[in-house]
């Protein structure tokens, strides 16, 4: 997989600065990491609620989820475990939880990691009108769980710096947010030390309508600061900074 | 509100808010297809439709129901436009 290999290479580099026989020690551990992370979330979705949570060992920040009322979008990124987090989260807000989903992504890997029930619902991003269907669900105080770190490559996409360099990141969330005034809560599934996980739960924000890009920049500060902390547990495994170019 | 009426409020709504070229609002009708990778649509993507929604509820004043698949009133301007009416009628 050299070209996989060579754009996590280009971000542990820009996260880290590392270079050398460090930089190929980090680049071993992404896919190492992600390997742990995938064989849990298989094994994981198989096992009732309760026994799911046994693995996580820690949830920082539970209060700011506990201290909002009605819907709500659970913004995320391909970091850690995140199909975790959005289990985990859906339990602890105890409403019912539409994930957003890229259209035939691992189609043969669905019926593993995307099964519905336990009040989450996969929903695919292919329907355009399934945008209506998030909108009506934020407004019933139902939860919108979101990837907020792969541009889409269209005009819904806004351009912010991640690590000191211009990438693109997807507008959608801050809409929503914005549309019916519902706040976006950063939630993150990390491998801690002792390969158990830790839930990291961001502060609250809402967009205003009119300032998404500025929701979208305070999104990526989040981020940013994620991933500075876990480098190894970004599995974006394109150049994130030029995803159309390759 | 007539049918003529509404239909140009979401000409000007698409104008406004999804920036589309007033140059091509002559070719809209009621028969005029919405979501993309319809044969003939105007191409509305997720977020065109998220923009359209919040200038539909601006504009006519009213919240769009949350309890109805909405989907099958945002298939056309024709089913959008008779979507609006009802909900107008209803208030």
């Amino acid at each position: 997989m050299p070209t996989e290999r060579d754009a996590i290479q280009k971000a542990m580099t820009r996260f880290t600065g590392v270079t050398g026989s460090q930089l190929d020690t980090l680049t071993v551990r992404v896919f190492t990491d992600f390997a742990m992370c995938f064989s849990d979330l298989v094994s994981t979705n198989r096992q009732p609620a309760a026994r799911r949570t046994s693995h996580v060992g820690n949830v920082e920040g539970l209060e700011r989820l506990a201290s909002l009322s009605g819907g709500l979008i659970s913004l995320t990124a391909h970091v850690g475990n995140w199909e975790l987090a959005g289990r985990l989260l859906a339990g602890r807000s105890a409403r019912p939880t539409h994930v957003v989903v890229a259209p035939d992504e691992a189609r043969e890997l669905q019926r593993w990691v995307r099964r519905d029930g336990e009040g989450v619902r996969f929903v695919s991003r292919s329907r355009p009108t399934v945008s209506l269907e998030l909108l009506a669900a934020l407004r019933r105080g139902e939860v919108v769980g979101m990837q907020g770190d792969r541009a889409l490559g269209t005009k819904g996409d806004v351009e912010v710096p991640f690590f000191g360099r211009p990438a693109r990141f997807p507008l959608g969330p801050f809409l929503l947010s914005s549309g019916v005034g519902v706040p976006l809560l950063p939630a993150f599934c990390l491998l801690d030390a002792q390969y158990r996980y830790v839930v990291k739960i961001a502060e609250p924000f809402t967009a205003v309508r009119g300032e998404e890009e500025a929701a979208a920049r305070t999104w990526v500060a989040a981020l940013e600061a994620i991933v500075r902390e876990y480098p190894t547990q970004w599995f974006n495994f394109f150049d994130i900074w030029e995803p159309f170019d390759q | 509100m007539e049918i003529d009426k509404v239909l140009e409020e979401l000409k000007g709504i698409m104008v406004e808010r999804l920036k589309f070229e007033p140059s091509r609002l002559p070719d809209l009708s009621l028969a005029t297809v919405l979501p993309k990778d319809l044969e003939g649509s105007l191409g509305l993507d997720s977020l065109d439709f998220i923009e359209l929604s919040i200038g539909i509820e601006e504009r006519f004043g009213f919240v769009i129901d949350e309890a109805q698949d909405l989907a099958a009133h945002f298939q056309s301007l024709g089913a959008l436009v008779e979507y609006i009416r009802s909900r107008l009628a209803d208030r």
